[in-house]
């Protein structure tokens, strides 16, 4: 008996080896063959199905229709478009890495056309970035460099044919075919209207909040120029170690300085973080230069020269910091020294943009 | 399970378990032959027999390869240009069967500069129906709804207007394609039912900064005749740009830098992304107009590493000076 129920013991050992062999070969196979996938046997459909606005799982759907952002004067040019990670390209192409790589969730589309001239069309697309953090650096990267501020908003801005604007979450620009006094017009009252009760992008919907993004004050307000501030996500100063940095512009006489920022979890990785970004800049041709300044010494600062431009970088706290490619060694440390001031004494400023 | 084990069975408890994990096994079978699908998953649309597109490129004629216009009107510019190139004439015969494409992404406004500008396209069919062309077709695979994109670019009411036949994709104009040699366009469907009787192609495309691949030009025009998940490619961009520069062999390509997207691209979408350069490119070599279109943006050759892969594969050269390019005022 004991016999028999050892042999039976083995044999049982022996099929589950064997199917479990079995399990990781076909495991195996399948992992292989992923690397063969025939992309081009997928997909041949030119245009995904359009989703339905109020169907949106994102709840914004309930509270915004199109249909009341109709300006006067102006009708529906086509139907309300959603687009999702996987089908942002078709709408934006190469751009969409951009939106996906800084947490894009939709994006919802609309145009509008002028009833009495069809040439005057506008199309709104509302951004969904998740954060507004997120929401701020697509806005931020992508600035007109010769935009006019629109101070009906906190971060806004036009152009000659377009409005751009953050708020919340949502990343917003309303796009015109032409430059244009009307389409201008209509569009400012779209915007109006997007970001006033009852939609969710309105400030009462958001129990009064304004679209906050900490970090812009730490930066010295002295010589900054205004809408000047950034958010880089990743790969900052083609520093791969960089991420979720900060920068502002500066004036410095006739020329234009960059300072720096970005908080890190913790003051022990913010300054392995600044050694690393020395070293790199050091091994790429960068060298290292004396400083006089005090404020500057006292939290280790390292100034370098990197092919005739100076870099300041150091470590207060949880963050990094410093001046990028400032053509007067003078100019940077002031400006080092100003932020320093601020990240040892961050003082509540509400004023950002 | 010892316990079971040691205990031992009836005769017939072993065959009725034994016919329970037969018929089991059985219906297992039978429902696996049901679901199972021995063509695999199917394309969205029968992708037929794989093709290769014509070669639509001419003979090259030493000194007339490229010529640069400079000038701030589009169809005098590439007026200019083809005449200098030995003149539409030597591009198109008579009874020839032409295609046009030109870049028609996105559903904007021609002010923005994302898009061909139609007058331009308008021009180039006029000047093939001039040289003898029997039809002149005009066409692109934009994803986002082609109809829109066509209408609210000008392009499409610019060709009509202009007597060439408007084509839009529709999935029975696609074919599968295999560029040999290619590491991406393998088994690939692309936009071919346009371009399979036509004699001549002139690609037609504007100057644009792109977020991914640094510039779009005329052989990143290309890029719409791929169809499926075209945007796959988009992590490999310079080598499927390099390759769709090998696969197309045109006859002409006119690259638009009277005004170029300076930055935001490829859509752009402010008049602030657009800068005048009054310069239109027309050559015979892709690769040629494309290295001198980026010092528009001013890139170098060397920045954008699809023209040395195109390059290196022989599909023409990044050294636009050895092709002594003309240099000419439109007047």
């Amino acid at each position: 008996m004991d016999s028999a129920s050892s042999r039976s013991k083995r044999l049982e050992s022996a099929i589950s080896i064997f199917l479990l062999a079995i399990l990781f070969l076909i495991g195996f196979a399948v992992f292989i063959k992923q690397f063969d996938f025939d992309m081009g046997r997928f997909g041949m459909n030119t245009a995904a199905p359009l989703l339905s606005l109020q169907g949106s799982d994102t709840g914004i759907g309930a509270k915004l229709s199109f249909d009341s952002l109709v300006p006067s004067g102006f009708k529906k040019l086509s139907e309300a478009e959603i687009y999702v990670p996987e089908t942002l390209y078709e709408k934006i192409d190469g751009k969409a890495t951009l939106y996906i790589e800084s947490g894009f969730v939709k994006l919802f589309t609309q145009r509008f056309v002028n009833q009495n001239d069809d040439t005057l069309w506008f199309e709104v697309f509302l951004f969904d970035m998740a954060l507004a953090r997120n929401a701020f650096s697509v806005y931020s990267v992508q600035k007109r460099a010769d935009a006019e501020t629109y101070p009906a908003m906190q971060f806004a801005y036009r152009t000659g044919n377009a409005l751009y604007f953050v708020r919340d979450r949502f990343y917003v620009e309303l796009v015109g075919s032409a430059e244009s006094a009307d389409l201008l017009k209509a569009v400012g009252d779209v915007a109006n209207r997007l970001t006033g009760p009852p939609f969710l992008l309105s400030q009462e919907s958001r129990g009064g909040k304004v679209t906050e993004i900490p970090e812009l004050a730490l930066f010295p307000q002295e010589n900054i120029v205004a809408g000047s501030a950034k958010l880089y996500l990743s790969d900052v100063f083609g520093f791969d170690g960089f991420r979720d940095t900060f920068v502002c512009q500066y004036k410095a006489g006739e020329e234009f300085v960059t300072a720096f920022l970005s908080k890190r979890p913790n003051s022990q990785e913010a300054r392995n973080i600044a050694d690393s970004y020395y070293k790199f800049l050091i091994e790429n041709g960068g060298k290292a230069k004396p400083t006089s300044d005090e404020r500057l010494a006292a939290v280790e600062g390292k100034v370098l020269d990197f092919y005739g431009v100076t870099e300041i970088i150091f470590a207060i706290g949880p963050y990094i910091a410093g001046v990028h490619e400032a053509k007067n060694q003078q100019s940077a440390e002031k400006l080092a020294a100003q932020l320093i001031g601020k990240l040892s004494d961050p003082a509540p400023t509400t004023k950002n943009d | 399970m010892t316990d079971r084990n040691d205990k031992k069975i009836e005769r017939r408890q072993f065959l009725s378990r034994a016919a329970k994990a037969g018929i089991s096994i059985a219906a297992a079978g039978v429902i696996s032959a049901g679901l199972y699908d021995s063509r695999g998953p199917k394309a969205a649309v029968d992708a037929g027999t794989p093709v290769t597109l014509p070669n639509f490129s001419m003979p090259p004629k030493d000194g007339q390869t490229i010529c640069i216009v400079r000038g701030s009107e589009r169809k005098a510019s590439v007026a200019k240009a083809i005449e200098l190139l030995g003149g539409m004439e030597r591009f198109v015969k008579k009874g020839d069967i032409v295609a046009i494409k030109p870049n028609v992404a996105f559903a904007s406004s021609s002010l923005l500069g994302a898009t061909t500008h139609p007058e331009l396209v308008a021009e180039v069919v006029r000047l093939a129906y001039k040289a003898g062309a029997k039809q002149v077709i005009v066409t692109d695979n934009p994803i986002n709804d082609p109809a829109s994109c066509f209408t609210l670019t000008g392009i499409g009411k610019a060709a009509g207007d202009a007597g060439a036949k408007v084509i839009l994709p529709r999935p029975d104009l696609f074919r599968q394609t295999t560029l040999s040699g290619g590491m991406l366009i393998v088994n690939w469907p692309i936009f071919y039912g346009p371009f399979a009787k036509a004699d001549k192609l002139i690609g037609i495309a504007p100057i644009k900064h792109h977020h991914r691949s640094g510039a779009s030009m005329t052989m990143k025009n290309w890029y719409g005749l791929l169809g499926g998940r075209r945007n796959v490619f988009h992590q490999d961009i310079n080598t499927i740009i390099a390759e769709l520069a090998i696969m197309v062999k045109p006859t002409l390509v006119i690259l638009d830098g009277t005004v170029v997207m300076v930055t935001n691209g490829p859509t752009g979408g402010s008049v602030s992304d657009l800068k005048r350069a009054d310069t239109l490119i027309a050559s015979t070599d892709c690769i040629a107009a494309d290295s001198f279109g980026c010092t528009l943006l001013g890139l170098k050759p060397s920045d954008l590493p699809y023209l040395a892969k195109a390059q290196n594969a022989g599909a023409g050269t990044a050294d636009y000076q050895s092709l002594k390019p003309i240099f000419a005022a439109a007047g």
